[in-house]
This record gives C-alpha cells, sequence and structure tokens, in this order.
C-alpha cells in the first residue's frame, strides 16, 4: 500500500499475578487455587481483541505490549494467538516492537525462548531492588541475584531489547544502599533501564501501612537524592533520560510508552484496560477503559464481545492539557506543530501561562529548543524533577 | 434532631416548657399553639398584691439539679402534671458539653397556698455562662431571692460562685439548699462548711433535699415565701418596668419578659421604651403558666410577658426600662447595650460564597441582636466581616449555627479583644482588627498608653492541683489575688487576667492540667495598661496582614517562636525557599525556612495512569486557585487557621 499507514499502538492486560505486590495499584489478581483457566481468558481476550480492533483496519500496528499482571504467566501459544490475531487485524508495521512484562521467577526464566517463538521482541523484567528483604516485605517472591540471573538470560535471548525494572524509595533504604544496588544492577543493565521512585498509591497495602505508620518511607529530601543518583549513574553508563523514569542508550527507548507521551493512538484490551485513539466512522478522538474487576470483564467479553465499561470523545481541551502534561514529562519535550494538530490549531504561546513559562525559562526549568526547524518546548533535567509543580504554573 | 443553645434575651427556639436546659427544639422559632385571635379566657391576677407574689430565681453549677428541682415545683404546684415525663433529657450542643455550662429555659409562674394564703409564685430563669453575665444580672434584677442549689457530693464550683455574688451584689437574699443529698457520694456538712467559707453566709438549718426523689421539695417554697421579701412597687404608682428576656414568636412577633416594678398594664396601653423612645401598643399580657397565658393585666411585683407591636427582636433591649406614653418615669438602673468582648474576622472559604454567607449572617444577626457586625476587607483574605462577641461561648455558638444551619463554609481568624489606644490628644480609639493597630511612628508620637481588658476569675479545685493552677495563671499573666481554702481540700483561687488569655485555650489547659476538676468562671474587670506590641509575619519579607496579631510584649518571643513554626508547618515546599520572619516593633523574633522543592513527579504515567494524572492535576490546580498568594508565595487556608488556634505550651 502506497499510503503511509497511521501508527497504532495494543496494549494486552493480563491480570493475573503469583504474588501481589504491597504496593501495586494496579487491576490484578493472584493465580486462583485451581490455576489459571488459560484457555478462558485467552478466549475472552481473543474476543475483545477482535471487536476493539477490527474498526482500525487501515491503521499499522507500530506497538504490541503485554502488561498486568503478570503476563509471563500466560501460556507462550496464547500470546501467539495474541499476536497472531491482532496482525491479522490490523498489519503489523516493519521492525515493530512487542514487548512482555515478566518477573523473575525461575517458572517464567523458563518461558522466555518460547515467548521469543510467540513473537515476543522485547522483555522487560522486574527487578525492582536487589535487597532480598525490602523484596519479602513488598510481597515479591524471587531473590535480587534471581532478577540479575533473569536480566542475564533475557540479554541471550533478546540482544539490546531488554529493559529492566528497577525502584527505589523502600522503607530503610539508604541512599548508599541504593547507589551501590543499582550500580550493581546497571552492570548487568542492557540497554534500556526504568527507575521508578516507590509511590504510595491510594488502596493498596502500602498505602494503609504507611497511613497507619507500620512503614515510614524515606522522606522527600532523600528520595529526592535517590532520583538525582539514578540521572547520574544512568548517564555515566550512557543511558540517556528520555522520561521521568525512563533511560535507553539512542536508539533503544521504548516505543510503546513513548507513543503514550507524545500522544498517539493506542487501543488497551483486558480488565481495567484504557484506549485513547481516533474513531475511524466518527473522525472523533475517544478514550475508553475496560471493567476492572476480571470475571465481570469477562462475562462481558462472553456475552457482548468486548468488556468496555465507558468510552468518552476526547475534547480539544483535553487534548491540550494531556498534550503538555506528557509531553513535558520527556527530556525532548513538546513539539509546538504537534501541539498545534492535536489542540485544533491552538499555538501554545497561547494556549499556555507565558509569564510563568519565561520565569520558569529564565530559573532554567524549562528551555525552548528550536532545532531541525520543529520549536519544542522541554524540560531541563532539573526542571524534570520539579516538572508537577511547573505544569500547575504553566497550565490554564 | 436540632438543639438549641437558647442565648438570654436573643432565643430563636420553642419556648414551650420543656424543663431548664437545652431542651430540643422542633423549629427555629416558636408556634404558638392556638391563633393570635384574643379571643381566649384570660386569667385574673389583679387580686395578688406585692405582698403575695414572690419572683425567685434557682442559680447552680451545670449538672447540680436546677432543672430537675424546678420540675418539682411545677409539678407541686400543678403546673405541669406528674406524669414522670418531665425528667430532663440533658441534649445539649457540643459546646456546652466542651465548656460545662448550663443554658436557660425560660421563667415559670405558679400559684401556691401557705399559711392559709395563695401566693403567685415567679420562677425567673438565668443563664448558666458568664458570656451571658449582663444577661444574668438583669434576671436576676427581676428577682428578689434567689436559691443557692449546691450539689452535696460535688460542692460548690466556680460557677456557683460567680452567681452567688452576682446575686449578692444586685442585693437579693440568698437561700442556699443543699441537693442530691441521697446520693451515696454526698458529703453534706462538707458542702456546707464550703458554703459558709465561700460566702461568709451562715449555713446552719440548710434545707436538704433530693430534687430527684422529691424529699424535701415541699419545704422550698415555704422557705421562699419565709425568707425573700416581696417586690416593692405600687399600684399606684405610673407604670414602670423593667425587660430582662425577649424572643421571638412566629405568630406574634416580638414578646418581652417584664417585671413590672410600678403601676399596672393591660390590652391597649401605650408604652415607650426608655433607651429608643419608641412607642408600643401593647397587644397582650400575660404569665409563663408555663406556656405563655394571657391574663387581664399584669401589674407592680409581677412578672410576665407582653407582646406589643415589635417588628424585630434587636428593638428589644434587655435591660431596658418601659413606662406609659406621656408619663415618663426615672429608668431603672443598670442598662448597658450589648458589648463586644472578642473580636473576630470572618471570611467565606471561597469567594464566591460571599453573597451567601452575607445573607446567612444578616439572618442569624437578626435573632442575635448582641452579635456587632462590621464588614471587613483583607489583602490575604479577602472580603469579610469582623463580628464581636460576647465571648468566646457565643462565638462558638454563632460559628456553629452558621455551619449547622446555614451550611456556611467560613475561616474564623484568631480571636481578638478590644484593646483601646490612648492618644496625646485625649482622645480614645478601640482596636477591634490588628490592622488598625498604630503605627511604629504613631506609637513614638502621639500614643500615650496602650490598654486592655482583663476578667475578674474564679477557680475552684482539689488542693492537689495547686502548683499547676497558679502556674497556669501566672504564665498567662494571671495576678493572684488571694486563694482560700474552702474546706479541707478544695481551693478557691481568685485572680486577674488579661481577657486575651482567657479567649484562646486557657479553659482547655485548666481542664487538663487538672484532670477535669477545675471549674472556672470570670467576670469583667475593667481596662489596664498593658505594654502592646502588634506581631507581624513576613513572608520572604513581604508582610501578611491577615496573620498579624496585637500582643503583650511579654508574649512576642515565645509566640513569634511559636507562630513561625506552625506556618513552617502548614506552607508546602515550592519551588524557592520562603523565609518565614516574625516580627514585632521593627526586630525580627524568629526564623524558620520551608527548603525548596528538590522534585515533583509522578513517577509512573503509562495508558491508565493518565486519566488518573490529569484528574489529579485538576484537582490540584483547584486547590492552588484556593491558596492565598503573597508575591511568589503560595499560602493555605490552614495557615490561617494554624495561627489562629491554640498557643504553645
Amino acid at each position: 500500500m502506497a499510503a503511509r499507514r497511521t501508527p497504532l499502538s495494543l496494549y494486552v492486560h493480563w491480570p493475573f499475578c503469583s504474588f501481589l505486590c504491597r504496593f501495586c495499584a494496579f487491576s490484578k489478581a493472584r493465580v486462583p487455587a485451581g490455576g489459571v483457566d488459560h484457555e478462558r481468558v485467552t478466549a475472552a481476550l481473543l474476543r475483545e481483541l477482535g471487536t476493539e480492533l477490527a474498526p482500525h483496519a487501515g491503521k499499522g500496528l507500530r506497538s504490541i505490549y503485554f502488561g498486568g499482571g503478570t503476563p509471563s504467566l500466560a501460556e507462550p501459544r496464547h500470546i501467539a494467538q495474541i499476536i497472531e490475531a491482532a496482525a491479522a487485524l490490523v498489519p503489523l508495521v516493519d521492525g515493530a516492537e512487542i514487548t512482555l512484562e515478566s518477573n523473575p521467577t525461575s517458572a517464567e526464566v523458563a518461558k522466555m525462548r518460547a515467548f521469543k517463538q510467540a513473537g515476543v521482541t522485547r522483555y522487560s523484567i522486574g527487578v525492582q531492588t536487589l535487597d532480598d528483604r525490602a523484596l519479602r516485605r513488598a510481597g515479591r517472591l524471587h531473590t535480587g541475584a534471581e532478577g540479575l540471573a533473569a536480566v542475564d538470560r533475557a540479554k541471550a535471548l533478546f540482544p539490546g531489547r531488554v529493559s529492566l525494572d528497577m525502584m527505589f524509595g523502600f522503607a530503610g533504604q539508604t541512599p548508599a544502599q541504593w547507589q551501590a544496588e543499582l550500580a550493581t544492577a546497571l552492570d548487568h543493565a542492557d540497554q534500556h533501564v526504568s527507575v521508578y521512585q516507590l509511590t504510595v498509591e491510594p488502596g493498596t497495602p502500602l498505602f494503609r501501612d504507611t497511613r497507619a505508620q507500620r512503614i515510614v518511607l524515606p522522606d522527600d529530601d532523600v528520595q529526592a537524592q535517590m532520583y538525582e543518583t539514578a540521572v547520574e549513574a544512568c548517564a555515566a553508563r550512557g543511558l540517556r533520560h528520555y522520561e521521568v523514569s525512563s533511560y535507553a542508550a539512542p536508539g533503544a527507548e521504548s516505543v510503546h510508552n513513548t507513543g503514550y507521551w507524545r500522544g498517539r493512538q493506542w487501543v488497551g484490551i483486558g480488565p481495567s484496560a484504557h484506549s485513547r485513539f481516533v474513531d475511524p466512522a466518527s473522525g472523533q478522538w475517544t478514550r475508553s477503559v475496560r471493567i476492572p474487576d476480571i470475571r465481570r470483564w469477562m462475562h462481558s467479553c462472553e456475552a457482548a464481545g468486548h468488556g468496555t465499561a465507558r468510552s468518552e470523545a476526547v475534547t480539544a481541551a483535553d487534548a491540550s492539557r494531556e498534550a503538555v502534561v506528557l509531553g513535558l514529562r520527556m527530556l525532548d519535550g513538546l513539539s509546538v506543530r504537534r501541539f498545534a494538530a492535536v489542540s485544533g490549531g491552538r499555538a501554545l504561546a497561547d494556549y499556555l501561562h507565558m509569564d510563568a513559562v519565561q520565569r520558569h525559562v529564565g530559573d532554567g526549568r524549562l528551555r525552548w529548543d528550536s532545532a531541525a526547524g520543529d520549536a519544542r518546548l522541554a524540560p531541563t533535567e532539573r526542571g524534570l524533577a520539579v516538572v508537577d509543580s511547573v505544569l500547575l504554573d504553566i497550565l490554564p | 434532631m436540632a438543639h438549641c443553645l437558647q442565648v438570654p434575651g436573643r432565643r430563636i427556639c420553642s419556648r414551650v416548657w420543656r424543663g431548664w436546659r437545652g431542651a430540643p427544639c422542633a423549629s427555629r422559632y416558636r408556634y404558638s399553639t392556638r391563633a393570635p385571635d384574643g379571643t381566649r379566657g384570660e386569667i385574673d391576677i389583679s387580686t395578688y398584691p406585692p405582698e403575695r407574689i414572690r419572683n425567685f430565681s434557682i442559680i447552680a453549677h451545670i449538672d447540680h439539679g436546677k432543672s430537675t428541682l424546678a420540675d418539682r415545683l411545677l409539678e407541686l404546684t400543678g403546673v405541669i402534671s406528674k406524669t414522670g415525663k418531665n425528667k430532663q433529657v440533658l441534649d445539649k450542643l457540643k459546646v456546652e458539653r466542651e465548656r460545662g455550662i448550663t443554658v436557660k429555659a425560660q421563667s415559670a409562674s405558679m400559684f401556691y397556698e401557705h399559711m392559709g394564703q395563695k401566693y403567685l409564685m415567679n420562677l425567673i430563669d438565668t443563664p448558666g455562662h458568664v458570656d451571658f453575665s449582663y444577661e444574668v444580672s438583669r434576671s436576676l434584677a427581676a428577682c428578689q431571692g434567689t436559691i443557692l442549689l449546691v450539689d452535696a457530693a460535688q460542692g460548690i464550683q466556680a460557677q456557683t460562685v460567680a452567681n452567688f455574688y452576682l446575686a449578692f451584689g444586685e442585693g437579693l437574699e440568698v437561700i442556699p439548699m443543699l441537693n442530691k443529698v441521697d446520693l451515696q457520694t454526698a458529703e453534706p456538712a462538707r458542702a456546707a462548711k464550703q458554703i459558709e467559707s465561700a460566702f461568709e453566709i451562715d449555713a446552719g438549718g440548710l434545707l436538704h433535699m433530693s430534687a430527684k426523689t422529691g424529699l424535701g421539695v415541699d419545704q422550698v417554697l415555704p422557705a421562699v415565701i419565709e425568707k425573700i421579701p416581696p417586690p416593692g412597687g405600687s399600684s399606684g404608682r405610673p407604670f414602670k418596668a423593667l425587660l430582662f428576656d425577649t424572643w421571638y414568636d412566629r405568630y406574634q412577633g416580638v414578646v418581652c419578659l417584664m417585671a413590672v416594678k410600678d403601676g399596672a398594664i393591660r390590652k391597649g396601653t401605650r408604652i415607650v421604651s426608655n433607651h429608643s423612645k419608641t412607642k408600643y401598643e401593647v397587644a397582650e399580657v400575660g404569665i409563663m403558666y408555663p406556656e405563655p397565658t394571657p391574663t387581664t393585666s399584669l401589674q407592680a411585683g409581677q412578672v410576665g410577658y407582653i407582646v406589643c407591636n415589635m417588628k424585630s427582636i434587636a428593638e428589644a433591649h434587655v435591660g431596658d426600662t418601659f413606662y406609659r406614653d406621656k408619663e415618663p418615669v426615672e429608668a431603672l438602673p443598670g442598662f448597658v447595650p450589648a458589648k463586644s468582648m472578642v473580636f473576630a474576622g470572618v471570611f467565606p472559604i471561597d469567594a464566591d460564597e460571599f453573597d451567601r454567607l452575607d445573607e446567612s449572617i444578616q439572618k442569624l444577626t437578626l435573632n442575635d441582636s448582641s452579635v456587632s457586625v462590621h464588614k471587613e476587607t483583607s489583602a490575604a483574605l479577602g472580603q469579610g466581616w469582623r463580628l464581636g462577641f460576647l465571648g468566646t461561648l457565643h462565638m462558638d455558638v454563632f460559628r456553629q449555627r452558621l455551619e449547622e444551619e446555614y451550611d456556611a463554609n467560613v475561616l474564623i481568624t484568631a480571636p481578638t479583644v478590644p484593646y483601646q489606644i490612648k492618644y496625646r490628644d485625649g482622645s480614645t480609639h478601640f482596636i477591634r482588627t490588628p490592622a488598625d493597630f498604630p503605627s511604629a511612628i504613631s506609637m513614638q508620637d502621639a500614643v500615650v498608653a496602650t490598654m486592655e481588658p482583663f476578667v475578674s476569675a474564679t477557680v475552684i479545685f482539689p488542693e492537689q492541683y495547686m502548683g499547676q493552677m497558679f502556674e497556669l495563671c501566672t504564665t498567662h499573666r494571671g495576678e493572684i489575688q488571694n486563694h482560700t481554702f474552702i474546706d479541707e481540700s478544695r481551693v478557691m483561687l481568685k485572680c486577674r487576667l488579661p481577657t486575651a488569655e482567657v479567649v484562646t485555650d486557657f479553659f482547655d489547659k485548666l481542664k487538663s492540667k487538672s484532670q477535669g476538676f477545675a471549674s472556672f468562671d470570670y467576670e469583667e474587670a475593667g481596662y489596664g495598661e498593658s505594654d502592646l506590641v502588634k506581631m507581624e509575619v513576613l513572608l520572604n519579607g513581604e508582610s501578611v496582614d491577615a496573620l498579624a496579631a496585637v500582643m503583650h510584649r511579654s508574649s512576642v518571643v515565645t509566640t513569634g517562636r511559636d507562630m513561625a513554626r506552625r506556618l513552617k508547618e502548614v506552607i508546602r515546599r515550592q519551588l524557592f525557599d520562603i523565609i518565614i520572619q516574625t516580627a514585632a516593633n521593627g526586630k525580627i523574633v524568629a526564623r524558620e525556612t520551608v527548603k525548596q522543592l528538590r522534585k515533583n513527579v509522578t513517577a509512573k504515567c503509562y495508558g491508565g495512569d493518565i486519566s488518573r494524572k490529569m484528574k489529579l492535576l485538576n484537582k490540584q490546580k483547584e486547590g492552588k486557585k484556593r491558596m492565598k498568594k503573597f508575591g511568589k508565595v503560595e499560602l493555605p487556608q490552614e495557615a490561617f487557621l494554624s495561627v489562629m488556634t491554640s498557643k504553645s505550651e
């Protein structure tokens, strides 16, 4: 086909976990006593996939991301079925990125090769920390050593396409400890690392523990220091800080995740999955969300062919706001041209509080980058660390 | 169920007899049980000359049995039936429980036969809280005597003492009586001794009773008749009456309770307010029996209600004298218009609610003319009001009603007392708000003296708390006048305290330091010279008017440090350091720094996180709108609240 296809991403939410992390706020469930009914869950995902993806046949699938939950608990043949079904509905573009998230338990590591054969091209491993006590306290059933071993194995199978997840800010963790364990993790890392601050989300066991002061996390300044440590350590290894929590060697950035931050189109399937795309029928930007409860989502897929709970139009005002909020999470920032496209032709300078923007530019938190003829508003490294405060100032 | 605290002279709730405490009220207004057509039968009480009338009150500390005794007397005289339903349910407002006050219900008339003679007995209620001491004194002025009711188990309390001295000051005959003598824990001999030492009166032949069981209650009215003198006055002289209580009735309008000193009044009489010189025509007179019951007339010595064509409660001034049109008389002594003891700034949390709040305040003050209202504009808080109250209880009641009955969301600044500034040119100015305080230059060149109001306080507590109580008084700049052992183990302490110290957290500290055993009461004690300064708060060098406070020089260091520390706790970190300074007389007292924010960024933001992030952002954006900005510094509402709440230990 001569015309360039509009890129589309697919997110597949696989909701089961072999253990539940105390900090996790995603929709998930522990694997039931009799085991997961893999056939039934896959069938539901495939039905929903058919319903949701079919209208986008004219687009090109740029990435698929298996998240969860713990998608590495799924059967590789089912992952293969889903990839094949998706590609049959919307053609995969050349070099499409297909990521699978995994925990470093032995059972999952054993399936790594089978996942590759199923079509997975990129492997993301939740190592989180090398401190076994912190892992145990967080509810995770693996050790730090197992985490590193899983990374090593994945590198052999997916060279240059392995991502390693680390977290900082566990109770009792000191900046020195963090620096040391991050250094070790980076020794094993491939070309992509995600480093998250442990965040207390409402509704999680961690939330209850901290509120009751059973757990005291490091204070804000210590966490800030840990964040800065990550920025420096990754830079020293040639991993560029391209988004708040993401570091990559040039060209190894996550295509799928970058799509979120650039405001691209994606379709999500599985319980609680979100979608955001241009409806081919109406030409209208639309966002929707699937039923979060696994059983109810499954029933709905079986009965109606999809588990969509709510769908609504994305207004130009919403799109403008999101473009700025997400764009400024990236060191490359937000393209003025791109902004005009999503905001219905509005100039970025007319939209933002420009006095506040200029103040932050003056204070070294934001910068205007006009290289390559495409003007961009971007955070500086210093500004990125406080970008939520900056956003509150500059957004209307 | 809505309950109301009845503020004397400005009550707004049911007047149907429900007892002597804050009884539940179904509505904010009383609905008469009958149409106001005036066709009912009227009682003729003209056959009761002053010699066969007794006007008396009962004064007691909270829970010492005033309401129960009143019920028993009304049952005994057949005013209310003896159904056993007259047990007072002590439903009280939170503020009452916290502050240990009694509230006023109402007055009632009874007919009683003694030694072959029929007497008209008027039981006149007095409010139980010091904020309303002026109203208490006017109620007492309508009586010739009072029963001082003391719980035989608890003994006398500070409020008993304060009320005793008020009654004593009015020249009333005081009959002490011991209640609750049936209790296991009763110690009548000890209570009698306390009465003797605290009041220096003879407690021999003290009446022992139990209002609950009825023991000894039959001896109460004979004692009242024999010991309390009849009212003076003569029906032959021109009409003269004291207004001592008032309320609003939805059908009849303003109803006034009056004690007729001389002459007589009946329907159609034209009367004049001595205070306003406004003329009114009497539409109805009667007695509280216990509901308003019309009589043919009210004459010298009698106490009853009068309905005339008063439009609003603001026209009825407690303490005012009324006389017959064209027959002016000398006014009764002691009339003082309502005087604000405590001021506070009131601001809507959301500026858009100003109009609605304005309306709510107007409605509330319509029934409580003792609240003074001035519009005020603060650079920090925008448009609002400066309200004056009779005391902190009065302020709390007002705020509570504003919030509960009018669903208002308000910010109330720290209570301040009316300071006085005396100038060289002989003029005196009141300081309602710290913004009125003279500048440093003016202080130097034009001010002769700064004055603050004082109270005379009574504290009664068990001996073991003596150290803490003395310390509490002195740390609050109190001057201890004397202390007396009122029995082997209880101490009565008298001290003079600046009102400003009392309006903050004195009472709370008193209760906590004495484990609840101390009781406290006070009365105004005039103005005294005081070394006052204005404490300013600077944020990054800029003064914030709404955080300023006037205080005694000796408090400057402690309060200044405390305010800076509290502000540091509530001011959120921003992208730059925030220097908080407190200053007095151009000198910095304390300095704190809110360090700049090093990191504020959401860690994860993928598919589903985006909607959450946008929602959170919108909420934060709303929160930011509600912040008050000083230069670049954003101040949350809590900053103002944190400064108004109690001082540090």
